[in-house]
């Protein structure tokens, strides 16, 4: 069995407040398991615990108790971060540096040689599709621009396991389409991600399994589709179906235990009908 | 969705201290720091005082060029000083607040070098910014110079000549300028690195700046607390326990200032210059150190 | 935090005696091996100016300067005395700030209030001019606390006791210290030993005194000194083997 990419054994935070003798407790026996390549979406109102969770995975903050493992490593190594590539909200890089000179600059503090630098930052810039933008100082970019370059210094080490914190924020649908593609061409090639996300459609999408931490506990977690699907009923879209054939499929029903719920046509995504209104025609 | 392979595992190998890694972060943070406003304000302050000095200390009443070193000196020691405190009480902040912090401490970079790095960086504009002050000192010194010798060769009689000449040269470039130079350059370090320490624990730059410039001008007098807890004065307990926390907790920063030698014209001896950069980098030392103490187990 | 602010007084523990050390051997360096002895009050505020304003202390001392010499012209010696004591204030080792103010207090300041036409009553004047050469005084002696290696300042203090007070005991004092000093001028030994000629009691000292420069050569074989010698000669009736020769002045 593969070791898992983030294990997460019964790890509480508790926050001591200053001059104070209550303390916070951000993160109550938490347990969670993250397999190599998922996509694991973590959910949460605002104040569950979602933020401090991913700071003790990535090392930043220590846990008051528990363990946390990066691929077998403890997440308070600093080795551990050797596999782990992070891109956090709203991110803010250092504006006065061009797209190449961030990523030299991670890519440095990663211990990568020099040539390795340039090549993965070709790479990279041609992935997240800021090849053209690669000359230009970070303070030109647009929000989506951003959170590419953010995306390619996270990924500048080829980490096996990538944490980002709610990666399309104030992204404009098309940005936001391609981000998420990105993230599911990372998927394919085997990278683990850790996704903490508000924008709960974009999450269905993407991820294999989700966590919904509430008031530093995990009050649900599984597959997606087990936790989502409505069991007792069944989804059949039919295309090209004649008047006769659906009037057969309703008898049939009627004649037994089943009943039709809901009966109409399939709708296309807002999103779907925003791009394909606005992607420029050939 | 399944994911058809699993990534390969990295292959470099983690290195405990990189100094490749201290010195992106170092550049990195000089690049920042030379583009902040206060640095050219400052600097350009610095030019006008030195450059004024000039032509004020033909005014003045005190010995042959010692105003003009003393305002020149003066104006180093300052502006470098109130550079290292604004330049180093905003790098934590402005990295948490931007959160870049968390992308850099999310490599594979110790806290540690982090913080190694941001330092070395301010040590480098604090180097460029007295290199370029006195360079224009030194120019000024000379012109100075100049014009005292050719009113020594006008207004002296020939067989003084010499030694009036030489009087000149050593009332200007005597050798002790750059070590007096040199203890600038230790003394705003020290500036940084304590400033540094104050930023791990504070909550805003705003606070840093004001705890550190206290810090600052009660290290000043800090030896005359020092003195009184070590004498055998008739200092009551409170008294006597006031000095002692003042001269055990405040840095001398009367020791790392030999611009009043320098001025004066004193040769200092070897023994003692190094002794006065010892004490400034073991301050440097400790402060960085403690500073790295608070920093390892701040909650970010 | 706690923990932090141990180490710095751990740290602080550690190094206060080599500071200690350290700074004596800066003072001595500075004062050429002199004394320093200002009170712990008269530091602290030199200190706090000192912190204030860190380099810029030697250019508004020389504006404070130049505004007490207007206020000379305009004979207003209250205020002036606060733009000098600004100035000495700020660069304490500046020899020349001291010299003058006391020159001014003790001098100018005094004369001044004895020809106060705006000051009927003598009794008055006299303790206004008393009170200018108190204040003179003092400059020259802290001037001396802030230069003890300063021969000029000790020269200025014994002409004040000399010409002013006609201190005699005092102006000995002050010539005889200068005197030690390694800059003094070359004539201040011998002022020492004409002052304390003048105190009833002492001539036989200051005879001892100035045989011993005459003794020493042509250098010091000067009219003032001659005559001095003669002087003391015939007062303590020294006996003739015993005296020294004195060369008559010659006939004009």
């Amino acid at each position: 069995m593969a070791t898992p990419a983030i294990s997460i054994q019964n790890v509480t935070k508790v926050y001591p407040i200053p001059f104070k003798r209550e303390k916070v407790t951000a993160v109550k026996d938490l347990s969670l398991t993250v397999e190599p390549g998922q996509v694991y979406g973590l959910l949460g109102p605002n104040g569950s615990g979602k933020s401090t969770t991913m700071k003790i995975v990535l090392g930043l903050v220590s846990p008051t108790s528990g363990t946390t493992e990066i691929f077998g490593r403890d997440s308070t190594a600093v080795a551990s971060r050797e596999e782990v590539g992070f891109l956090p909200e709203n991110p803010y890089f250092y504006k006065y540096l061009t797209g190449e000179e961030t990523l030299n600059f991670y890519g440095k503090l990663c211990g990568l040689s020099r040539a390795r630098i340039r090549e993965r930052s070709k790479e990279l810039l041609k992935l997240v599709g800021l090849e053209s933008a690669a000359d230009r100082r970070l303070g030109g970019y647009s929000k989506g621009m951003l959170q590419r370059i953010g995306l390619a210094q996270a990924m500048i080490q080829e980490p096996r396991l990538l944490v980002l914190d709610e990666p399309t924020a104030g992204v404009d649908p098309a940005g936001s389409r391609e981000i998420r593609d990105l993230i599911l061409d990372f998927k394919t090639r085997g990278i683990t991600v850790l996704l903490c996300s508000h924008l709960l459609e974009q999450v269905q999408e993407i991820c294999d399994r989700i966590g919904i931490l509430h008031r530093g506990a995990m009050i649900r977690e599984g597959k997606l589709e087990d936790l989502i699907s409505i069991q007792s009923q069944t989804e059949l879209i039919l295309e090209n179906a004649t008047p006769a054939l659906l009037a057969e499929i309703q008898a049939m029903i009627a004649a037994s235990p089943a009943k039709i719920v809901e009966q109409r046509k399939p709708q296309k995504t807002l999103e779907r009908y925003f791009l394909d209104v606005t992607t420029d025609q050939p | 969705m399944t994911a058809t392979a699993t990534a390969p595992a990295p292959s470099t190998r983690h290195q405990i201290f990189s100094f490749t890694r201290v010195t992106a972060i170092a550049s990195n943070t000089l690049l920042e720091l030379v583009r902040l406003k206060v640095f050219y304000f400052l600097l350009i302050f610095g030019f006008i005082v030195i450059g004024i000095s000039f032509f004020t200390s033909k005014m003045t009443f005190q010995e042959q060029h010692q105003a003009l070193k003393s305002a020149s000196l003066g104006a180093m020691s300052i502006f470098t000083w109130l550079l290292a405190v604004l330049a180093t009480a905003m790098l934590l902040p402005k990295d948490i607040e931007d959160r870049t912090l968390y992308t850099i401490l999310a490599k594979p970079v110790p806290r540690f070098e982090y913080l190694l790095g941001k330092f070395v960086g301010v040590l480098l504009l604090l180097f460029i910014a007295l290199s370029l002050m006195s360079m224009l000192f030194l120019a000024v010194l000379y012109f100075a110079e100049q014009g005292a010798i050719e009113q020594t060769i006008r207004t002296t009689p020939p067989q003084d000549l010499p030694a009036a000449l030489d009087q000149v040269h050593r009332s200007t470039f005597n050798s002790d300028l750059l070590p007096g130079i040199v203890v600038i350059y230790f003394k705003s370090a020290l500036c940084a690195a304590l400033t540094l320490l104050i930023s791990t624990f504070a909550s805003s730059s705003i606070f840093t700046v004001i705890v550190s410039v206290i810090a600052a001008l009660i290290g000043h007098i800090q030896p005359i607390a020092r003195e009184a807890y070590l004498s055998s004065g008739n200092a009551g307990p409170l008294a006597k326990a006031f000095f002692a926390l003042v001269a055990l907790a405040m840095p001398d920063l009367r020791a790392l200032d030999l611009a009043d030698d320098v001025i004066a014209g004193n040769v200092i001896p070897m023994l003692l210059f190094l002794k006065t950069i010892g004490l400034g980098s073991t301050y440097i030392g400790v402060y960085f150190l403690v500073g790295y103490f608070m920093f390892a187990g701040k909650e970010l | 935090m706690i923990i932090a602010f141990l180490m710095l007084l751990v740290f602080g523990a550690v190094r206060m005696r080599f500071e200690a050390d350290l700074e004596a051997e800066r003072k001595a360096l500075y004062f050429h091996g002199a004394k320093f002895n200002l009170s712990l009050e008269e530091r602290i505020g030199q200190m706090a100016f000192v912190a204030a304003l860190s380099g810029f202390r030697g250019p508004i001392a020389d504006g404070l300067w130049i505004y007490a010499h207007v206020l000379w012209e305009d004979v207003q010696w209250g205020r002036m005395k606060v733009a000098m004591d600004g100035a000495t204030e700020l660069q304490p080792r500046c020899i020349v700030f001291w010299e003058n103010a006391g020159w001014h207090m003790a001098y100018n300041a005094s004369v001044a209030a004895m020809e106060d036409k705006t000051q009927p009553r003598l009794a008055l004047r006299v303790k206004a001019q008393h009170e200018y050469w108190r204040m003179g005084e003092d400059y020259f002696l802290r001037g001396i606390q802030n230069n003890p290696d300063s021969a000029t300042l000790y020269t200025r203090l014994g002409s004040f006791y000399k010409e002013k007070l006609e201190d005699h005991a005092k102006a000995a004092w002050a010539y005889g210290e200068g005197a030690k000093l390694p800059n003094a001028p070359v004539f201040l030994h011998r002022f020492a030993a004409y002052q304390i000629a003048k105190i009833p009691g002492r001539e036989r000292e200051a005879y001892d005194l100035l045989k011993q420069y005459y003794l020493n050569g042509e250098d010091e074989q000067l009219p003032t000194l001659l005559t001095e010698l003669g002087k003391l000669q015939e007062k303590l009736k020294i006996p003739p083997e015993q005296k020294i020769a004195i060369p008559s002045a010659p006939h004009p």
